[in-house]
């Protein structure tokens, strides 16, 4: 069976699909053979991989096992590392998965087995989706920006999550010469079960619009790059 | 995923391959790399026999399907003189390990390579075909081979035209490993110890002894070296069978040979002797991981200092086989025994004559001794109906293909069904005789000697069981229709 990682924050702009293509680039990399599901209809992480945010006859008809997952599968240009695409239609999810009386995301997931990782890139949001991922995810990966308002991230999630998934938050854009940065980082890694490893702030993560490509693919070596190595080995040692 | 690939045209290196299909293509190229690439398969090609291809580069051993290329499974591994099933890296060894059995892994060839991947790229610089192109050091052909990307499967067709139209590349039908291992000299097939013979009828028996008789030094020749490099226990094992089989038709067309025989036969009788405790000594240890597996959990360990005991007794054996082996003795009964069988006058009765003949007396003989066999019969009377057993499996080996198919195969498997009860009934007293046998030598370890009394108790319980079964098998053996069958083809 498939491990499945669903990068997730209630809110958008916080590194969830920076995080989600690194991860699971570097994923295929070690040899697992591991698909992205990219659930957001903003299709972010799909453009990154230079993929057409389509899939044949819409989110509803994949969800509700209308369209076999499969045949919408793409590879991407890294090894062992497949997508399976984002559609316009997703915004709509939260209908079709309405009524359900199973969780039509882990539907769709389980007999996808040939895949030791599956990450889900998530919309940021409270909805049906989430409580789906939840229930899919084996682990919720939640990227945190130390900001004041940030540090209730991990409550809220907390008071909504109605399932066992491992909650793994860990810092992003983070900036540790900036003394607020630090002090949150403190404080919320005492409160909280907080990975050590933190994604710094970096240009180099921004590149990865222009370049379209994973940044531990085009800069292997840069900062940030290793810093998403060294969380991926610590997401390892936790599951 | 879908693989195709084409073979370079003569003399192309990496620059200009890539060139000409940057023409045609919007390729992209990733960083070339060189290396030693290694090969492996077991002694006898167990590998080509199944399909797959083993390929060490880097450091990494990678399986293949020989006919697609496709990768079945790849692995960290650096690149072994030997490599048996315990020292594969997980991922590769569960496929490889009931292909292997006993066998080790050897480097049938290696060639220096050199391999660039480029990506075929759409409007999107999206990768929609994975490329390699590889040439090698050793004066084949280079080549081109085409990966699916998922989702993406018509673009291939793409491709392929242009390697084989645009560019009139041809197709590659034999697969890189089996050129190279052609150019160093070698068979991909592997070196076979199996008989595959095929006689005249009407050819004179002194001659087609002869014809057997080379095909079983041969098989001694080729499973030598291997046999005092203490390669696998196969090379012995293959070595052994053909000493037996030797035996087996000096005894049966000993009317063929008039004088001088008992010479050869005294020495082939040696031959197996002296390889005979070091066989028996693999045949423990083979066994030794399911004799501890079928212990209760908690005695496993216990059986350890049999181990050691075994190991110890094995390195002695085989100092003393080699000895034997090695000496100018064995060398030169081996020649004259080829000597004395080529220079042999034709003789007056054909082969198919003679075979029949030996093939009906041994047949008889078996029926005759199989049903004075009853419950009070010793064990003995069993043991000595397997030989003669082995006697007419020999016969039906050698002369196969002097009978239809038709008749032969159903007789060997009928047969087969006996000798595998009279064998597993046999073996199973000799274990329990071994490890009896073995007691004195781990007295010092009591917990030992507990858990091979348990194996003993379960030796013996199978060998009653085994026994239990001889009724039925003996009497589909022996039936009216096999007998009318012996009458019929071989009478
Ligand atoms: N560690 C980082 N440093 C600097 N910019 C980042 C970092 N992580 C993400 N970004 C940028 O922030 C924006 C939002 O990131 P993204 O990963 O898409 O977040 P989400 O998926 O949570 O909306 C993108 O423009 C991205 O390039
Ligand atoms: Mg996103």
């Amino acid at each position: 069976m498939s491990q499945v990682l669903a990068t997730y924050n209630i809110k958008g702009g916080v590194g969830k699909t920076s995080a989600a293509v690194n991860l699971a680039t570097l994923a295929a990399h070690g040899g697992d053979q591991t698909l992205l599901w990219d659930l957001d209809p903003q299709g972010a992480s799909t453009y990154l991989f230079r993929v057409k945010p389509k899939i044949k006859g819409g989110g509803a008809k994949l969800v509700r096992g209308k369209t076999d997952a499969d045949g919408q599968i793409k590879g991407t240009d890294t090894e062992g590392l497949d997508l399976l695409p984002a559609d316009f239609s997703y915004r709509h999810m939260d209908l079709a998965l309405d009524g359900a009386k199973t969780n039509r995301l882990d539907r769709v997931i389980k007999p996808l087995s040939e895949y030791r990782y599956v990450f889900l890139d998530c919309p940021p949001s409270i909805s049906l989706v989430s409580e789906n991922v939840f229930e899919a995810a084996d682990a919720l990966l939640v990227p945190i920006i130390p900001a004041t308002l940030s540090s209730r991230t991990l409550d809220q999630l907390h008071e909504v999550l109605n399932s066992d998934a491992k909650v793994l938050g860990f810092f992003s854009m983070a900036d540790r010469r900036k003394k607020l940065h630090r002090e949150l980082m403190e404080e919320l890694g005492r409160e909280h079960d907080v990975l050590e490893t933190v994604i710094p702030n970096s240009a180099d993560v921004e590149r990865m619009g222009a370049e379209r490509a994973a940044l531990v693919d085009f800069a292997p070596r840069s900062r940030a790059a290793r810093a998403y190595a060294d969380l991926w080995t610590e997401i390892r040692e936790r599951l | 995923m879908e693989v195709v690939t084409h073979v370079l045209p003569e003399g192309a290196d990496l620059p200009s391959a890539k060139a000409s299909l940057a023409e045609h293509l919007d390729v992209r190229a990733d960083r070339a790399t060189s290396g030693t690439t290694t090969f492996y398969d077991t002694f006898d090609g167990r590998l080509h026999a199944a399909g797959l291809t083993l390929r060490h580069s880097g450091t990494e051993l990678v399986l293949l399907d020989r006919e697609t290329g496709a990768t079945l499974a790849s692995a960290a591994a650096p690149a072994a003189k030997r490599l048996f099933d315990r020292d594969l890296p997980e991922a590769l060894r569960a496929r490889l390990a009931p292909e292997m059995e006993m066998r080790a892994l050897l480097p049938v060839a290696k060639v220096r390579t050199h391999r660039l991947p480029l990506a075929v790229l759409n409007g999107d610089a999206k990768t929609v075909v994975r490329l390699e192109l590889t040439t090698a050091d050793n004066g084949t052909r280079g080549r081109v081979t085409a990966t699916a990307v998922r989702g993406y499967e018509a673009e291939i067709e793409r491709v392929r035209a242009t390697l084989a139209e645009t560019l009139a590349l041809p197709e590659a039908t034999v697969p890189l490993v089996d050129e190279a291992i052609a150019a160093a000299g070698g068979d991909p097939a592997g070196t076979s110890s199996k008989l595959a013979l095929t006689l005249d009828p009407d050819e004179p028996a002194s001659l087609a002894a002869a014809t057997v008789f080379g095909r079983l030094l041969e098989v001694i020749d080729l499973n030598l070296p291997g046999t005092l490099d203490d390669v696998d226990s196969e090379f012995l094992h293959d070595l052994r069978v053909a000493i037996r089989r030797t035996r087996s038709l000096q005894r049966q067309f000993k009317g063929v040979y008039p004088e001088r025989l008992q010479h050869f036969r005294d020495e082939f009788k040696r031959l197996q002797a002296v390889t005979g405790d070091l066989r028996d000594l693999d045949v423990y240890l083979l066994d030794f991981p399911e004799l501890r597996d079928s212990l209760p959990e908690k005695m496993r360990a216990d059986l350890d200092p049999l181990r050691d005991v075994l190991e110890q007794r094995r390195v002695k054996a085989l100092t003393a086989t080699r000895r034997a082996l090695r000496a100018q003795r064995t060398g030169d009964a081996l020649a004259e025994w080829n000597e004395f069988v080529t220079s042999r006058r034709p003789s007056d009765r054909t082969v198919s004559d003679l075979a029949s003949h030996r093939i009906t007396r041994v047949y008889r003989k078996m029926v005759k001794m199989g049903r004075a066999i009853d419950d009070d019969s010793p064990a003995y009377d069993l043991h000595e109906l397997r030989k003669v057993g082995k006697e007419l499996r020999y016969l039906l080996e050698f002369f196969a293909s002097l009978y239809p198919p038709e008749i032969v195969k159903p007789f060997v498997k009928t047969l087969k069904g006996l000798q595998d009860q009279l064998g597993r009934f046999q073996d199973r007293e000799v274990q329990a005789n071994a490890l009896r046998d073995l007691a004195p030598a781990v007295k010092g370890h009591p917990f030992t000697l507990m858990a091979m009394g348990v194996l003993i108790e379960r030796f013996m319980q199978e060998e009653i069981a085994a026994r239990a079964e001889f009724a039925d098998r003996f009497a589909v053996f022996a039936s009216k229709a096999q007998r009318d069958v012996v009458k019929e083809h071989f009478g």
